[in-house]
C-alpha cells in the first residue's frame, strides 16, 4: 500500500512539473503571495513579583528551555580605578559561589545536567542565561536564581579571574584586528568610559568586596527584565521565579551621569606600527544613535554604500573589481544612549593600503554627490522588507530583543512599523542622510600595518601616505601598565 | 533525453525517518533524483522562512601539491555567475574571456615556468588584459546571484569550504524557495568562471588575513608536519605559492569532476511543504546529467612510528599542545575518544582542575578529539602561566601526567555519565538552529548518511570506562605523538 502510495505522489508530481515547464531565469518566476506579521510583545509580556519584568514565550518543539535575565549593569558604571571588574565580574559571578553552594559544586551540577550557565557583563547591559532541558528545570532554576541573586565572589575564583585577566590583558596588542578596533575608538571617543581599558593596577585594586558592592547596587528585581522561551508552562513557571524574589528587596539607584562629550579629532592618517604584511584600515567619525529618526533612512542609505556586502559599492569596487581585499565595506556601529561609530573599513598587502582608502573615499563622495539609482534602491528595501521575518525565528531571541526595546525605552511597536518605515526612505531621503551623517571633513583613517610598504604605495597610488592628510604616529600602550610602549 | 523523467518516476523515494534522541521524533524526509542528488528536508512549521543549503562532498582533502586550497577558490568563482547569471551578453564575454585566458596562459609561463622570463614581454601582455578586462566590464552584472539573492530577503547567504565538504547556504521566505533552486542547480550546470584572475588576488588577501592573526604561521606548520603524506597537511586556504600559479584549467577541471549532482546534497529546514520542494527539485535539479564515480582520498595519513617535536615562536602567547593520531570518524574508537575528550575539557574538566585550579601553572587548557573523514586528531594544549615565570616546556609533563593517569586509573562513573550527558544536551541544543541544523544533516550524509548523528548518539551511551582505558593506552604513546612548543618572541 505505502509503495502505491509513493508512486502516485511520485507521479503527479512529475507530471505537474513537466507542465510547468522550465524557467530560465531568476526575473521569470512569479512567487505567491506571503503575509506575514510580527508577534506583538504585549502577548508576553508580564509582570512578576517585586517589580521584575518578563518576557515569555512557550515553545514545545524541543524539550528545552531557554532562560535570560537582563541587567542593566555594565561596564560603563563602574568606576575609572577599578576598570576591569565586569570582566572579573563575567569570570566569578558563577564560578565564585552563593552563600549556600561553592562555584565548582554549581558548574558540576550544570555540566553534569548537560546545562549551560553564562554570564556576561557588557557595556550598559548584562546577561545571565541558561540553556537546560526541560526535565531539569526545576533545579536548574534554583541554581539560577541562587546565582543570580546570592553570589559570594569568594577569594580562589577571584584569584584564579584575576591571573587569567592579566594573562589576556599581554595579548592585547597581538591581533592587527583588535588593536585597530580599540585604538580607533580611542581617538574617537577619547578618554571616556566607553574606552577604558583595564591595567595591572585596576585589576589587582579590585577586591571581593567590590564586586558584592557592585552587584548589591545594580542586582535587584526593578533593575532586570527576565526572558524566557521553551518547553514550559508558562503559569507554574511564574509562580516558582515569583518564590525565588519575592523576598528581594528592590535598591533606589541612581545610575551615574556619563559625559557626552566627545573629542574634536584632528582628521588625517593615524599610523600603527606593526610588521604585518597588510594594513588593517578604519576610516570615519562619530555616528548617530539607533533612536535617531533617521535611522531607517541611515540603514538602507549603508547598505548601497558598503553594508550591503557585495551588493554594495564598496565590496563591489575594492574587493570584486580590484582584487584589492576580502573584507571591505562599511558600517554604522550603535550603542545605547551614546552615538555610534561610522566608518569605512578595508584590509590589503601594504603596498595597496593608499589606493584602497583612495577608492573608499571615492564612493564617500560619490553617495554625498548623485541620488542612487532605482536598482539599487530596490535591492535594499527588498532585502529589509523580505528578510525582516527573520527577526523572529528564534524564541529566546525574540523575547530578548523585546526587553531591550523596553530596557532602553524605545517604542514598543517598533517592529509592527519597522517595514512601514523602510518603505518610506527616498532616493532623495538616501542622499540628504548621506551628506548629513558622512563628513569628509572630519575623517580619521586609522592604520595598523608597516610603514615603510605602507607608505611607499604602488603604481595606482603611489605614497606617501600624507596625500591622504596629515600623519599622526600613534604609539601603543603596554596593556598591563596603560604607559606608551616604549 | 525524454526518458529522463520516467527513469525518475520509477525510483521517485519519499519517506519520513523519525530522528529519535530522548523523546525527540524529527522527521527527515529523504528524496533521491534519478541523477543521485539527495534531498533532505525537515519541516518546521512557524516563521514563514526556509534554511536552503546545498553540500558538494569536495574539499582541500581533495586536492594535491600544486592546486592546494582551489576547493576554496572555486567556492568563491561560484558566485561569480553562470551563461545566465552575471552577464548581459554570455557570447561577447566568452570571446573576451577566452582571449584572456589566452593572455594569462602566456604570462603565466612565462612568469612561473621560466627561471628568468621576458618581464618585458609579461608587462606588455598584462597591458593587453587590462584593456580585455575594461571592455568585458560593460558585459558583466557584477555579483549578480548575490544581489538576486538579497533583493528576495536571502540571509545567511554565504559558503563555506572545510576539508572535505563545501557547502552553499541562503534562507528565504518560504514563498521563495523556488529561486534558490533555480539559481543553485544553473551554478551546478553551468557555473563560468569569470574574473577568476581578480578573484585570486581576493583569496590571497584571504590568507594574508590568516597569516596575520598571531600563531597561524606556526599552526600551519604544526599541522603539516602531524599530518604528513595525508591530504590534511596543508590548510584549506592553501598555500600562497600554488594560489598564484593554479591555473583556470585547473578549476574547470576541478568543477567538471566534483560538482554533479551525484556528489551533492541539499537540505531544507523550515516552513514548507514537502511536496513542493520535491516537484522543484526534480524540475530544477533533475535534468542535470549525472557526473561520473568518485573514487574515495586515496592516502587517508602515514603511520608515523615515532616522536615529533616542533617549536616555535612569534607574535602569540606561549603555547603548548600534544597532538596523537586517532582513528577517522565513525571508528568504534572514537567513540570513548569523544567522551574523553569532554571530560579532560571545560571549566569542570581535569586539565582545569589540575592546570588552572591546583597547581596555578596555567592560564588556558584545552582538549578535543577531532576525527576528520579520513584521519584522526586527538589534542591538549595549554598557555602557561607566565606571571609565574611557567614557561609552555614546563607544561609538557604535567599533561602528559594527566594522560598517564587516565590510562592507568581510568575516568570515574560520574565523570562518565557527565559526559555522556553533556553529548546528548548538546545535540538537542543543536537543533534549535535550523541552519546549525542543515549543516549537521548535510554533513553527516555526505560521509556516513545523516542517521549516523543518531547512531552515534547511541554509541556514545555505550561506551564503558574499560573502553577509555583501552584507547588512552593504545594512542597517548610517545610514538604517535606530536608535541609542539609556541613561545613568545615579541610583542606583548
Amino acid at each position: 500500500m505505502r509503495k502505491r502510495t509513493i508512486f502516485i505522489v511520485g507521479l503527479c508530481l512529475i507530471l505537474i512539473s513537466m507542465a510547468a515547464g522550465q524557467v530560465k531565469r531568476p526575473e521569470e518566476l512569479i512567487f505567491p503571495p506571503l503575509k506575514f506579521e510580527p508577534p506583538d510583545p504585549r502577548q508576553f509580556r508580564l509582570n512578576l513579583a517585586q517589580g521584575m519584568r518578563a518576557y515569555l514565550q512557550e515553545d514545545h518543539s524541543l524539550p528545552l528551555v531557554n532562560l535570560q535575565a537582563i541587567i542593566h549593569f555594565g561596564d560603563l558604571y563602574v568606576a575609572k580605578e577599578k576598570t576591569g571588574l565586569g570582566s572579573l565580574m563575567s569570570q566569578t559571578l558563577i564560578k565564585g559561589g552563593t552563600k549556600t553552594r561553592d562555584g565548582s559544586q554549581i558548574e558540576d551540577r550544570l555540566d553534569f545536567l548537560g546545562a549551560s550557565l553564562n554570564f556576561s557583563v557588557g557595556e550598559r547591559i548584562s546577561t545571565l542565561s541558561l540553556s537546560i532541558l526541560s526535565k531539569d528545570l526545576e533545579e536548574g532554576l534554583d541554581l539560577f536564581f541562587d546565582v543570580l541573586m546570592n553570589p559570594e565572589f569568594r577569594e580562589d575564583s577571584l584569584k584564579v579571574a584575576k591571573g587569567r585577566l592579566i594573562e589576556q590583558l599581554k595579548t592585547a596588542n597581538d591581533a592587527p584586528s583588535a588593536v585597530l578596533a580599540r585604538e580607533f575608538e580611542r581617538l574617537l571617543y577619547g578618554d571616556h568610559p566607553l574606552t577604558y581599558q583595564p591595567t595591572r593596577a585596576t585589576v589587582e585594586a579590585i577586591s571581593r568586596e567590590d564586586l558584592k558592592a557592585y552587584h548589591q547596587k545594580y542586582f535587584f528585581p526593578r533593575n532586570i527584565i527576565l526572558v524566557a522561551a521553551g518547553d514550559f508552562n508558562k503559569r507554574t513557571f511564574v509562580d516558582r521565579v515569583n518564590k525565588y524574589i519575592s523576598g528581594w528587596k528592590n535598591q533606589n539607584l541612581v545610575f551615574p551621569t556619563i559625559s557626552r562629550n566627545f573629542p574634536e579629532v584632528e582628521p588625517g592618517v593615524y599610523f600603527i606600527q606593526k610588521k604585518i604584511n597588510q594594513g588593517y584600515v578604519s576610516i570615519g567619525h562619530l555616528g548617530i544613535e539607533d533612536t535617531n529618526p533617521d535611522y531607517f533612512a541611515v540603514q538602507v542609505m549603508n547598505f548601497i554604500l558598503g553594508g550591503g556586502s557585495f551588493t554594495s559599492r564598496i565590496t563591489s569596487k575594492v574587493r570584486s573589481d580590484e582584487g584589492l581585499a576580502y573584507n571591505t565595506g562599511s558600517r554604522f556601529t550603535y550603542r545605547w544612549g551614546f552615538p555610534g561609530t561610522f566608518s569605512g573599513y578595508v584590509q590589503t598587502k601594504s603596498s595597496t593600503v593608499g589606493y584602497a582608502i583612495s577608492l573608499i573615499l571615492k564612493e564617500f563622495d560619490r553617495i554625498r554627490q548623485e541620488l542612487v539609482s532605482e536598482a539599487e534602491m530596490e535591492t535594499a528595501i527588498n532585502y529589509y522588507l523580505e528578510s525582516f521575518s527573520e527577526f523572529f525565528t528564534n524564541p529566546i531571541t525574540t523575547m530578548r530583543n523585546f526587553a531591550l526595546l523596553e530596557l532602553q525605552g524605545k517604542p514598543m511597536d517598533y517592529y509592527k512599523t519597522y517595514r512601514d518605515k523602510i518603505r518610506r526612505v527616498t532616493r532623495e531621503k538616501v542622499l540628504e542622510v548621506a551628506r548629513k551623517y558622512i563628513k569628509p571633513e572630519k575623517m580619521v583613517m586609522v592604520i595598523v600595518g608597516d610603514w615603510e610598504p605602507c607608505n611607499q604605495g604602488d603604481p595606482k597610488f603611489p605614497g606617501p601616505l600624507s596625500r591622504l592628510g596629515k600623519v599622526h604616529q600613534i604609539t601603543l600602550r603596554d596593556p598591563l601598565t596603560g604607559e606608551p610602549v616604549k | 533525453m525524454r526518458k529522463r523523467p520516467l527513469l525518475a518516476l520509477l525510483i521517485v523515494f519519499l519517506m519520513g525517518w523519525p530522528l529519535l534522541a530522548g523523546e525527540l521524533k524529527l522527521e527527515v524526509i529523504e528524496h533521491q533524483l534519478a541523477n543521485g542528488l539527495k534531498i533532505l528536508m525537515l519541516p518546521r512549521p512557524g516563521v514563514p522562512r526556509v534554511v536552503c543549503h546545498i553540500y558538494y562532498k569536495v574539499g582541500s582533502v581533495n586536492e594535491h601539491p600544486g592546486i592546494t586550497g582551489i576547493a576554496h577558490v572555486h567556492e568563491h568563482m561560484m558566485f561569480k555567475g553562470t551563461k545566465i547569471m552575471g552577464v548581459t551578453d554570455f557570447e561577447a564575454d566568452h570571446a573576451l574571456n577566452q582571449k584572456i585566458d589566452e593572455l594569462m596562459g602566456k604570462i603565466y609561463r612565462e612568469k612561473y615556468w621560466k627561471k628568468k622570463g621576458d618581464m618585458a614581454k609579461v608587462a606588455e601582455w598584462e597591458k593587453e588584459v587590462e584593456k580585455l578586462l575594461k571592455e568585458e566590464k560593460k558585459y558583466i552584472i557584477k555579483d549578480h546571484l548575490w544581489e538576486t539573492y538579497m533583493k528576495h530577503g536571502g540571509t545567511g547567504l554565504n559558503a563555506s569550504t572545510s576539508y572535505e565538504v563545501t557547502g552553499y547556504y541562503v534562507t528565504l521566505p518560504s514563498n521563495k524557495i523556488e529561486l534558490q533552486m533555480l539559481l543553485e542547480a544553473d551554478r551546478m550546470a553551468n557555473a563560468y568562471f569569470r574574473e577568476f584572475y581578480s578573484e585570486k588576488d581576493v583569496v590571497m588577501e584571504e590568507r594574508r588575513l590568516s597569516e596575520n592573526r598571531p600563531g597561524y604561521l606556526f599552526n600551519e606548520q604544526v599541522q603539516a608536519t602531524f599530518f604528513v603524506g595525508s591530504p590534511y597537511h596543508w590548510n584549506v586556504i592553501g598555500w600562497m605559492d600554488d594560489l598564484k600559479k593554479m591555473t583556470k584549467e585547473d578549476l574547470i577541471e576541478f568543477h567538471n569532476k566534483y560538482y554533479v549532482p551525484n556528489n551533492a546534497v541539499a537540505v531544507y529546514v523550515g516552513d514548507f511543504d514537502p511536496r513542493e520542494v520535491i516537484q522543484l527539485a526534480e524540475k530544477y535539479f533533475g535534468p542535470i546529467p549525472r557526473g561520473k564515480d568518485i573514487e574515495p582520498v586515496r592516502t587517508p595519513v602515514q603511520a608515523q612510528n615515532c616522536e615529533k617535536r616542533i617549536i616555535g615562536e612569534g607574535p602569540a602567547p606561549s603555547s603548548i599542545a600534544i597532538w596523537f593520531h586517532i582513528p577517522p570518524d565513525g571508528d568504534p574508537e572514537t567513540y570513548p575518544l569523544s567522551v574523553l575528550a569532554s571530560i579532560l575539557t571545560g571549566d569542570t574538566g581535569r586539565l582545569y582542575k589540575s592546570l588552572i585550579q591546583e597547581k596555578d601553572v596555567a592560564s588556558m587548557v584545552s582538549a578535543f578529539c577531532r576525527p576528520q573523514w579520513y584521519a584522526g586528531s586527538f589534542v591538549v594544549n595549554a598557555r602557561p602561566k607566565t606571571e609565574k615565570g611557567i614557561k609552555p616546556d614546563d607544561l609538557e609533563s604535567h599533561l602528559w601526567a594527566e594522560l598517564e593517569k587516565v590510562k592507568k586509573e581510568g575516568v570515574t562513573p560520574e565523570e562518565l555519565q557527565k559526559a555522556k550527558n553533556r553529548y546528548e544536551a548538546s545535540f538537542i541544543m543543536s537543533l534549535q538552529s535550523p541552519m546549525a541544523l542543515a549543516s549537521r544533516l548535510g554533513r553527516a550524509e555526505l560521509n556516513r548518511g545523516w542517521r549516523s548523528l543518531i547512531t552515534d548518539l547511541e554509541a556514545i551511551k555505550k561506551v564503558t570506562g574499560d573502553d577509555i582505558k583501552a584507547v588512552a593506552s593504545k594512542y597517548f604513546v610517545r610514538s604517535n605523538s606530536l608535541v609542539a612548543i609556541y613561545r613568545r618572541s615579541f610583542g606583548r
